[in-house]
């Protein structure tokens, strides 16, 4: 059985990795993983790739206030891409990937086009790197973040520069909250996106009646978990009409029956999320879900999958 | 370093007040957790509820790889606990966190609980009075809601005291354990309840100057230190409930 994937150029041995931000870069997991399952089988390597949070050129703090709250099948989060910079991150995170046998994806955060490079090129220095997410989609930062990302021009030119400032492959993600996907996502690959990553966050509000008060400071947060999967599986098959790029599917997987809709829908590679936080060990869980269903219905090559839908 | 257990429930049974005594067999989990750790429990049966709720462990016996909790009835998650019956499985992450880390020179503890909050102090209580004597203050809003440790032990002097005074004299937890602070020296005090209680015991310690623990409480979504929802600022910076706390240097907390 072939579970190999190429998404844009980064080749995984399997379609999974896991959403920027629900994950941190493995290294709370797989220690996890290790108490439980024994050291032979708590291996990050089993993932296709590991996507890790956002990391941008300084370090940001977050926001204040409330951070989480749940919601039916869902959550909104409003941690707002705290980390520690690029330089600390280098330092204490990527150091630890160089061991883990894994294929990196960083996802890079920034306020500005000049934040975005400034990240990408401190990286470029670094061998543990395997490709680049983009995140101009997330709507938990004022600027920068889903500002780039809602206006085709703007989601090009971040792009763009970013192309030029490395040859290693670059997956732009998507945020939901726009009229339509489609056109950002053209905008993407005619800059020169090897893929694209979809779906960030949906935008939503949570309301404390009696304080008749916004649960978050800074009122709107991001929706994630079962609840977003079908918004998720429906911008999945319009942006896989609409580019010739591979794409990264996200938005509410919580089993392997989840992630093979993705694939139908259009997806090369998908993202596990919120489910990391339901369980632990769900990338693992899932995976030996996939390949048990492959087994049984005699699917020889996950690529077969994509865009199977009939 | 916390693992994925399934739990057996053992007892689930109400105590008063809303408040209910659940027993799990854990034995992994069990056998290795400090006093103010505390374990991250699965829903199974809400799936619309995505997250695992935080509970603080009242007393664990490594022996008979059994956990005991406290908790009290607030959202749909603990209703649903409360309806729980023996022999059902429940999976919960543990141990999780940065638990008490009395002075290693102690003669004296001053512990103050208030309702609930009295589960994750009852481990230090029992840890602690094996050395030294211990006073500790359990105050509730009603009689109902007051919480008692889980064993009586003669060197832990227990005091209660209730708003409403159903139980105990009238008062605030916190009044009580002013007075207790202007007769009697302590070299160490832990708190847990509400958070502006635990605020008020804070600004006592530091008037008094008796180093102080208070135990925090966050929503949070992984509770194994990756996802950065249950941050605490702190003087130190922002720091993680989950893994740096739940107990943190009260000096340390920006309130």
């Amino acid at each position: 059985m072939n579970l190999s994937i190429n998404l844009g150029g980064l080749v995984m041995k399997n379609p999974l990795t896991v959403a920027s931000g629900t994950f941190a870069s493995g290294r709370e997991y797989v220690e996890v993983w290790h108490e439980t399952l024994g050291l032979k089988d708590a291996s990050l390597s089993r993932l296709g790739a590991v996507t890790t949070k956002g990391v941008s050129a300084l370090p940001w703090q977050g926001n204040a206030g409330c951070r989480i709250a749940e919601t039916a099948s869902g959550m909104l989060n409003s941690i707002g891409l705290q980390n520690p910079g690029v330089e600390a991150f280098c330092e204490k995170d990527l150091a630890w990937l160089a061991d883990q046998n894994v294929p990196v994806i960083v996802n890079v955060s920034g306020h500005s086009i000049k934040e975005y490079l400034a990240v990408i090129e401190r990286l470029e220095h670094e061998q543990t790197v395997n490709a680049y997410e983009l995140n101009i989609s997330c709507p938990n930062v004022d600027c920068g973040g889903m500002a780039f990302g809602t206006q085709p021009s703007a989601a090009a030119e971040v792009t763009l520069a970013c192309r030029e400032a490395t040859k290693r492959p670059i997956i732009v993600k998507l945020t939901p909250n726009v009229t339509d996907i489609t056109e950002i996502a053209r905008a993407c690959e005619s800059a020169g996106a090897d893929a694209l990553s979809l779906i960030n966050t949906v935008a939503g509000l949570a309301i404390d009646i009696r304080r008749r008060s916004a649960v978050f400071e800074r009122k709107v947060a991001g929706l994630s978990g079962p609840a977003i999967k079908p918004i998720a599986l429906y911008a999945v098959y319009r942006v896989y009409k609409a580019v010739n790029i591979p794409l990264l599917g996200m938005g509410g997987i919580s089993s392997a029956q989840d992630l093979i809709e993705f694939l139908l829908a259009g997806a090369t590679a998908t993202a596990i999320g919120t489910q990391n936080f339901v369980d632990p060990l769900a990338c693992i869980h899932i995976l030996e879900e996939l390949e048990d269903w492959c087994r049984t219905e005699g699917v020889t090559n996950i690529q077969e999958l994509t865009g199977g839908l009939q | 370093m916390p693992s994925l257990e399934t739990c057996r429930v053992l007892k689930n049974i109400p105590e008063r007040g809303g408040i209910y005594r659940l027993v799990l067999r854990a034995p992994q989990i069990a056998k290795c957790i400090q006093p103010g750790q505390f374990i991250h429990l699965r829903l199974p049966a809400l799936e619309a509820h995505v997250l695992r709720r935080p509970l603080s462990i009242y007393a664990a016996d490594a022996r008979e790889g059994t956990l005991e909790l406290l908790y009290q009835t607030i959202g749909e998650g603990t209703r649903w606990l409360s309806t729980v019956e023996d022999g059902t499985s429940l999976d919960a992450i543990g141990p999780i966190g940065h638990g008490w880390q009395p002075p290693k020179e102690l003669s004296s503890a001053l512990l103050i609980a208030g309702g609930v909050g009295l589960a994750p102090l009852n481990m230090l209580a029992v840890q602690l009075a094996k050395t030294v004597d211990v006073q500790l203050l359990t105050g509730a809003q009603t009689g109902e809601r007051l919480v008692l440790p889980s064993t009586d032990n003669e060197r832990i002097a227990v005091t209660v005291t209730t708003d409403d005074g159903s139980i105990g004299p009238k008062g605030f937890v916190t009044d009580l354990a002013r007075k207790r602070l202007e007769h009697t020296h302590f070299d160490y005090i832990a708190t847990c309840g509400p958070e502006p209680m635990q605020r008020i015991v804070a600004a006592l310690a530091e008037e008094f100057a008796v180093p102080c623990e208070v135990s925090l409480e966050r929503r949070m979504a992984c509770g194994i230190g990756a996802c950065l929802s249950c941050v605490v600022q702190t003087t130190k910076g922002s720091k993680r409930a989950c893994v740096d706390g739940p107990v943190f240097d009260a000096r340390e907390v920006i309130w």
